[in-house]
C-alpha cells in the first residue's frame, strides 16, 4: 500500500473527543449562558419572522374586489387609509421595543460571562503557526511552572483564566463546548476564561485564519477531577522517563544525533530545541500535530516520515530515516509517558 | 430651432431629433467604443464586466464547495484553497457587488432624473477603465499562481511582509486601489448628477426612492473608500519600503488594520445593500401600481441606515483584545440599525397591501428578498450581541449570515432589477417562464446551501478551512451545502440562457411595458443616446402617473452641442445650461497610465511617483479645449 | 402572462407640451452653480477624510509608545516647517487675487497672479523637501517614523496636484483661452485654500505635538 493510502487511513481513525463539541451542547458555565441567550433570541426571531411572513403573504395574496392587473390611474395615487399608517406605526414601535429588550438581555448575559479577575488556574497561551503552547503559571513558583503543547488539562468546576498572545500572526482560541472565542494577537495580551462543569475531553480549534494550515490547528481540553488533575500536573512536571531497554536507547540515540533535538526539547536529556513542542511526555497525549492525528505508533511514524504530506507547510520537515531507525525512534518516543 | 411656448401638444420637430442624434452619436467602430462618454454604454460595460466577475466568483465558490463536500477531500490543497476563498471574497465584494450597483445607478439615475448624461462624462469612462484594468490584473495574477491568499479582509500580520512574502498580497492591495478609485468616481457622478441635473420640478421630495438610495450609497462610498485605500496604502508601504505601521515589534499595531478595514468594511455591505433597497422600492411600486407607502419615512430610513452603518465596525472585532465598555456601544448601534430596515419592510408590505400585485418575475425576486433577507437580518441582530458573537464569529454561522443578507438583500433585488429593466436596456423582455424557473431554483438552492451552515457554525466549524476531519461530524451538512451549490449553479445557467435567448429574440417591450411611474419609462426602449428628445418637466411625486395625458417638457436646449440643463439643488428650478465635453481617448490613456503606475509600484516602489508625474500629460490632454471658442452667456451671479 | 407588454399593445409615447424655455440661461456659472465646483468639493472631501484617517492613525499608534518621539529619535526641527507654513499662508494672497480677477473676467490679471502663484508653489515644494528632513526620522525607523512620513507624503501629493493644476491652467490660458477657464480658476483657488487649511492642523500634529507630549 502506498504511503498516501496509509496516511488517509490514519486520518480516518476516530479521535478521542466526546460530546458534540457544539456550542449548543454546553458543558461550561459561560457557554450555558450563551446557549440560553441563543434560544431566547431564536424563539423571539421565529415568532417575529412568522408574523411578518403572514403579514406579507396576506398583503400579497388577499382577495381584492374586481382585481384587474392594471389599476386606474386615480387609484395609484390615492393616499393609504389611516389604518395602514396606524399599523406601520405600531409595528415600528413593537420592533423598537423588542430590539431594546434584546440589547438589555445581551448586556446582562455579557456581564454574567465576564472574565473573572482571578481563577483557580492561570494559563498563558502562546499561539503559533500552527500549534498551541500553554504555560501554567503554577502560582508563580518557578519549579511549579509547566509548559505543554496542544493538550491542556484543567480541574473541573473551577474557573480557568487564560492570557493569550501570539508569536506570529493572529490566531483564535475556541472551545465551543466551554465558551466563546478570544483572539491571540501579537503585541497584545488578551484575556479569556472558562469553567468546565462536566468532566470530559473537549475539542478546540483555531478560529482565525492564520495561514496555510489554519485548518489543522486544533487542541484538546481535558477537564477532570481535581485529584486527577493534580496527578497529571505532577507527572508532567517530572523529567523524561529514563531509557532502560536497548530498543529505546537506540531510539534515543537517533533522536539526539539527528535533527530532532534542534527543534524539540525533552527535559532530563540534552535535547533543548524550542521551535517545536516539548516532547517530554509525548506518549501521554491523545493526539499529535495539533489535533490532526490520533497518537498511535503508526501515526507517529507517518508523521515523522511524511509530515509535509499530512500538514504541508508545517515547520516539521519530512524526515529521511531508515525503517529500522524509524521503528526505534517511535519506540523511544512512545515510551515518554 | 425654436422653443415657442406652444399650447398645442405635439412631438419634437423631426430635424431637431435628427440633429440631436448626430450630436450625441459616437464615431463608428472600435475607436468610437473606446472614446465614448455615453453613460448607458459605459454602464452596460460595467454590468457585463461585473456579471462576468460574478460568474468567476461563483466558480471559485463551487470549487470550494466541491472540496468541502467530504471530509479530508483532496480536490484542492491548502495553498490553492486559500487563494480560492480570498479570490471569491475579493471578487464578489470589490469586482461584482459594488460595481454592479454603481452601474445600475450610472444607467438609471440620469434617466430617472430626466437628463441626458452624468455630470462628468469623461470621468465616468476613466472610472470604468480603471475598474477593468484592476479586475484583469487580479485575475491574471491569480492564473499565474500569484493570487492573494490571506482572505478578502487580509488581516495583518499574516498579510504583512514577514508572513506573506512574495507579491500575492501586493496584488490584492493594488486591486483595492483600482476598484476604490472607480467606486469613488461612480459615487461623485451619482451625487453631482442628482444634485444639479434634475428635471425641472423634481424637488427633493419628488426624487424617486431609487435615486435617493443611490445618493445615500454614494455618500457612504465617499467616506468609506478612503479608509480601505489608506489601510492598503499603509500595508503596501510596510511591504515595499519597510515602514512599520502594522509591525508590533517597532510600535506598529496589528489591530489598527482591522479598525480601519472594518470602518470601510461595514459601510461596504450597506453600499451593496442600500441600492438594492432602492431597486425593491422601484419594483414594488410598479408591480403593485402604487407609490411606495411612507415616502418621507423611506427616505429617512435610507439616510439613517447609511449613517448608522458607520458606527458599527467594531462588531467585527468583538473577539479582539479591545475595551469591553466600548463594545456595548457597538452592540447597541448594530441592533439599532435594524429599525430603519424594519420601517422600510413595513412600508413595502403596506404598499403591497394597498396595491394590486402582479406576480411577475421581478416581484417574485422581491418576495424572495423578504423571505431570505429577513432571516439574515435576524441572525445579524443575534451576532450584534457580544456573548453570542464570541461563539458565532469566524465560524460558518457568520458565513451563513453574510450570505443570507448579501444574497437575500443584494442579489435577489438585483436579479429582480435585471428582469425589470432588461426591457428598457435592450428593448426586449426576458422570458417569464425561464425567469420563474430561475427564481425557484435560486431560492431553493440558496436555502439548501446556506441554511445548514448555521448549524455547522454551532458545531465548531471555523471559517476558511480547506478541510476537516470526519470525526468532527461536519461531513453530512457540508454535503448538503455542496448540493445546494449545484442547484444555484443551474439557476445561474438558466439566467444566462434567458439573457442569450431574449437579447435579440425576446418579446418587444415598448417604452413602458410594466406601466412604471419613473422617468426612464418616458422614453424609448432602449433609450436613444440623448435619452429624451426634450427634457421632461415633473409635476408631482407620482412621475408619469401624474401626467397620463400629455408630457410637459422643456424647450430651448441646443441640439447642435451636447447641452444639458442644470437646476437648483432644492427645488430643481432651471438655473443654467452646460455643454458636456466631446468623446475622448484621454480617459482611457490616463487609466492606462495609472494602471502601469500602480502595477509597477509592486516591483519598484518609486515607480509610483514616476507614473503619477507622467499622468500630468494625459490629464492635460483631457482638459485641453478642442472646440473653437464660441459666444457664452456668463452668469451674472459671481462672488466678488 | 404579461398582459401589458405584448407587441400588439405597445403603448405609444405621449404627446408633449413645451412649458419652459431655457434658451437664455447662462452657459457658464460660478461656485455651486458650476459642475466643476462640485467635483472639486468631492475631491476635497475625499482627500480631507484620508488625511483625517492619517491623523487618527498617528494618535492611535502613539499609544504604543511611552516616549513620543520614541527614544533615540530627536524632536522635529522647526525652522523650515515654520517658514513653509508662513509661505503657504502668504500664498493665499496671489491665489485669491487670481480668483478675484477671474470673477471680474479679467484674463490678463488672472494670468499674472496665477504665474505668481506658481512661483510660490515651487518655493513651497522645495521647502517641503526639506520639511521631510526636518522630521528627524526615517520612514523605516519605527511606527512613528512611518506614520509621520506617510502623512507628510500624502499631503505633499496634494501640493503636487495643486501645482500641476496651476501650471496646466496657465498653459491652457496662454494657448487656448476659453471663457469657462474663468470659472475653473475660481475652483482651483478653493482647492488651494483647502490644501492650506488641511495643512494647519497637520503642521501642529507632526511638528508641534512632539514638543507638547
Amino acid at each position: 500500500m502506498n504511503s498516501f493510502c496509509l496516511v488517509m487511513a490514519a486520518l480516518a481513525q476516530p479521535l478521542p473527543w466526546i460530546g458534540e463539541h457544539s456550542a449548543l451542547d454546553p458543558s461550561g458555565t459561560a457557554s450555558k449562558h450563551v446557549a440560553s441567550l441563543w434560544w431566547a433570541m431564536f424563539w423571539t426571531s421565529l415568532v417575529v419572522y412568522v408574523i411578518v411572513m403572514i403579514a406579507l403573504g396576506y398583503a400579497a395574496f388577499r382577495r381584492r374586489t374586481n382585481a384587474p392587473a392594471d389599476a386606474t390611474s386615480s387609484e395609484r395615487l390615492t393616499p393609504a387609509p389611516r389604518s395602514v399608517h396606524l399599523t406601520v406605526g405600531i409595528a415600528t414601535g413593537v420592533t423598537v421595543l423588542i430590539l431594546f429588550i434584546v440589547v438589555v438581555t445581551d448586556f446582562f448575559t455579557a456581564r454574567a460571562i465576564a472574565t473573572p479577575a482571578t481563577g483557580a488556574v492561570h494559563i498563558k497561551i502562546i499561539a503559533r503557526q500552527w500549534w498551541w503552547y500553554a504555560v501554567y503559571s503554577g502560582d508563580t513558583v518557578p519549579q511549579q511552572q509547566l509548559s505543554v503543547a496542544n493538550e491542556i488539562h484543567v480541574p473541573v468546576g473551577k474557573p480557568i483564566v487564560f492570557t493569550l498572545t501570539s508569536r506570529d500572526v493572529i490566531h483564535s482560541f475556541w472551545v465551543p463546548n466551554l465558551n466563546g472565542k478570544t483572539d491571540a494577537v501579537p503585541g497584545y495580551e488578551s484575556n479569556a476564561w472558562f469553567r468546565a462543569d462536566t468532566p470530559g475531553v473537549y475539542r478546540g480549534q483555531c478560529a482565525e485564519f492564520c495561514g496555510l494550515e489554519h485548518a489543522k490547528m486544533a487542541f484538546t481540553i481535558v477537564a477532570e477531577s481535581e485529584e486527577q488533575y493534580n496527578k497529571w500536573y505532577q507527572a508532567q512536571l517530572a523529567p523524561a522517563v529514563p531509557t532502560t531497554d536497548s530498543l529505546r536507547s537506540q531510539g534515543e540515540r537517533v533522536f539526539m544525533t539527528g535533527t530532532c533535538s534542534s527543534c524539540h526539547a525533552i527535559r532530563g536529556t540534552g535535547a533543548g530545541g524550542t521551535l517545536g513542542p516539548e516532547l517530554t511526555h509525548l506518549a501521554s497525549q491523545r493526539t499529535i500535530a495539533a489535533g490532526t492525528l490520533q497518537n498511535t505508533p503508526d501515526n507517529l511514524a507517518r508523521w515523522i516520515l511524511d509530515a509535509q504530506r499530512i500538514k504541508p507547510g508545517a515547520a516539521m520537515p519530512s524526515q529521511e530515516l531508515s525503517s529500522r531507525d524509524l521503528n526505534v525512534l517511535v519506540a523511544y518516543l512512545e515510551g515518554l509517558r | 430651432m425654436t422653443a415657442a411656448m406652444s399650447p398645442a401638444s405635439r412631438g419634437p420637430i423631426d430635424e431637431d431629433v435628427q440633429e440631436l442624434a448626430r450630436t450625441w452619436s459616437r464615431p463608428p467602430g472600435f475607436w468610437g467604443w473606446l472614446t465614448t462618454t455615453e453613460h448607458k454604454s459605459i454602464a452596460k460595460r460595467y454590468i457585463i464586466t461585473a456579471f462576468t466577475f460574478f460568474l468567476l466568483g461563483g466558480l471559485e465558490a463551487a470549487t470550494m464547495r466541491l472540496q468541502l463536500g467530504r471530509p479530508e477531500n483532496s480536490v484542492v490543497g491548502p495553498d490553492l484553497y486559500n487563494q480560492l476563498f480570498t479570490m471569491h471574497g475579493t471578487t464578489m465584494m470589490f469586482l461584482f457587488a459594488v460595481p454592479v450597483m454603481i452601474a445600475m445607478g450610472l444607467y438609471f439615475v440620469p434617466l430617472m432624473l430626466g437628463t441626458r448624461n452624468v455630470a462628468f462624462p469623461r470621468l465616468n469612462a476613466f472610472g470604468y477603465y480603471t475598474y477593468l484594468i484592476g479586475g484583469a490584473f487580479l485575475y491574471i495574477s491569480f492564473f499565474c499562481n500569484t493570487g492573494p491568499d490571506a482572505g478578502w479582509f487580509n488581516y495583518v500580520p499574516l498579510s504583512g511582509p514577514m508572513f506573506s512574502p512574495g507579491k500575492r498580497i501586493d496584488v490584492w492591495a493594488q486591486t483595492i486601489t483600482f476598484t476604490e478609485i472607480a467606486a469613488l468616481v461612480g459615487a461623485v457622478e451619482i451625487i453631482v448628477t442628482t444634485f444639479k441635473h434634475r428635471a425641472p420640478g423634481m424637488s427633493l421630495n419628488r426624487i424617486p426612492l431609487f435615486v435617493w438610495a443611490m445618493v445615500v450609497m454614494s455618500f457612504a462610498i465617499i467616506f468609506a473608500m478612503p479608509a480601505v485605500a489608506t489601510d492598503s496604502l499603509f500595508l503596501a508601504l510596510d511591504r515595499s519600503i519597510d515602514t512599520h505601521i502594522f509591525n508590533p515589534a517597532e510600535g506598529g499595531d496589528a489591530l489598527l488594520w482591522q479598525h480601519m478595514f472594518w470602518f470601510f468594511g461595514h459601510p461596504e455591505v450597506y453600499i451593496i445593500f442600500i441600492p438594492a433597497l432602492g431597486m425593491v422600492s422601484s419594483i414594488v411600486a410598479t408591480f403593485t401600481q402604487r407609490q411606495v407607502f411612507g415616502y418621507t419615512a423611506m427616505v429617512l430610513s435610507l439616510i439613517a441606515t447609511g449613517f448608522i452603518s458607520f458606527g458599527l465596525w467594531v462588531h467585527h472585532m468583538f473577539a479582539e483584545p479591545i475595551p469591553v465598555l466600548g463594545e456595548s456601544f457597538f452592540t447597541a448601534a448594530s441592533t439599532m440599525i435594524a429599525i430603519p430596515s424594519g420601517v422600510q419592510i413595513f412600508c413595502w408590505i403596506a404598499t403591497v397591501w394597498t396595491g394590486r400585485p402582479r406576480f411577475q418575475t421581478p416581484l417574485l425576486f422581491v418576495l424572495g428578498f423578504f423571505v431570505v433577507f429577513i432571516i439574515g437580518g435576524m441572525t445579524g441582530v443575534m451576532v450584534a450581541s457580544v456573548p453570542f458573537d464570541l461563539q458565532a464569529t469566524d465560524t460558518y454561522f457568520v458565513v451563513a449570515h453574510l450570505h443570507y443578507v448579501l444574497i437575500g438583500g443584494g442579489v435577489f433585488p438585483l436579479f429582480g432589477a435585471f428582469y425589470y429593466w432588461f426591457p428598457k436596456i435592450t428593448g426586449r423582455l426576458l422570458s417569464e417562464r425561464l425567469g420563474r424557473w430561475q427564481f425557484w431554483l435560486f431560492f431553493v438552492g440558496m436555502h439548501v446551501t446556506f441554511f445548514p451552515m448555521h448549524t455547522l457554525g454551532f458545531h465548531g466549524m471555523p471559517r476558511r478551512i480547506y478541510t476537516y476531519l470526519a470525526v468532527t461530524g461536519w461531513g453530512p451538512l457540508n454535503l448538503v451545502a455542496s448540493i445546494g451549490a449545484v442547484i444555484i449553479f443551474v439557476s445561474v445557467v438558466l439566467f444566462l440562457v434567458n439573457v442569450a435567448k431574449s437579447w435579440r429574440g425576446g418579446a418587444v417591450a415598448g417604452p413602458n411595458p410594466w406601466h412604471g411611474d419613473t422617468l426612464e419609462w418616458a422614453t424609448t426602449s432602449p433609450p436613444q443616446s440623448y435619452n429624451f428628445a426634450r427634457i421632461p418637466v415633473v409635476v408631482g411625486r407620482g412621475g408619469l402617473w401624474e401626467t397620463p395625458d400629455e408630457q410637459p417638457v422643456v424647450g430651448g436646449l441646443r441640439t447642435d452641442t451636447r447641452e444639458v440643463l442644470l437646476t437648483t439643488l432644492l427645488d430643481a428650478e432651471p438655473e443654467s445650461v452646460h455643454e458636456l465635453p466631446t468623446d475622448s481617448i484621454w480617459p482611457f490613456l490616463l487609466a492606462l497610465c495609472m494602471g502601469i503606475t500602480f502595477i509597477s509600484s509592486i516591483f519598484a516602489p518609486w515607480g509610483a511617483l514616476v507614473g503619477l508625474g507622467l499622468g500630468f500629460l494625459p490629464a492635460l490632454g483631457w482638459a485641453w479645449p478642442t472646440k473653437p471658442p464660441q459666444p457664452e452667456r456668463i452668469s451674472p451671479e459671481r462672488a466678488s | 402572462m404579461t398582459s401589458s407588454a405584448t407587441s400588439s399593445r405597445v403603448p405609444t409615447m405621449k404627446p408633449e407640451r413645451v412649458v419652459r424655455d431655457v434658451s437664455n440661461l447662462p452657459t457658464i456659472a460660478f461656485g455651486s452653480q458650476s459642475i466643476a465646483w462640485w467635483g472639486t468639493i468631492g475631491f476635497m472631501v475625499i482627500e480631507g477624510f484620508t488625511l483625517a484617517l492619517c491623523a487618527a492613525t498617528y494618535f492611535y499608534l502613539r499609544r504604543n509608545f511611552s516616549a513620543w518621539p520614541p527614544e533615540q529619535t530627536p524632536r522635529p526641527t522647526l525652522l523650515i516647517p515654520i517658514i513653509q507654513l508662513g509661505v503657504m499662508l502668504v500664498s493665499i494672497i496671489p491665489m485669491y487675487l487670481a480668483a478675484r480677477a477671474a470673477y471680474r473676467l479679467d484674463r490678463s490679471g488672472m494670468l499674472k497672479w496665477l504665474l505668481v502663484e506658481v512661483v510660490f508653489k515651487i518655493v513651497i515644494l522645495v521647502l517641503r523637501w526639506y520639511g521631510f528632513k526636518a522630521l528627524n526620522t526615517q520612514w523605516n525607523s519605527d511606527a512613528y517614523g512611518s506614520i509621520v512620513w506617510t502623512t507628510l507624503g500624502l499631503h505633499t501629493t496634494l501640493l503636487v496636484i495643486d501645482a500641476a493644476e496651476d501650471i496646466g491652467l496657465v498653459i491652457i490660458i496662454l494657448t487656448k483661452m476659453r471663457d469657462r477657464l474663468f470659472s475653473d480658476v475660481t475652483d482651483d483657488a478653493i482647492y488651494w485654500y483647502f490644501t492650506v487649511a488641511a495643512w494647519v492642523p497637520l503642521f501642529f500634529m507632526l511638528f508641534l505635538t512632539p514638543y507638547v507630549s
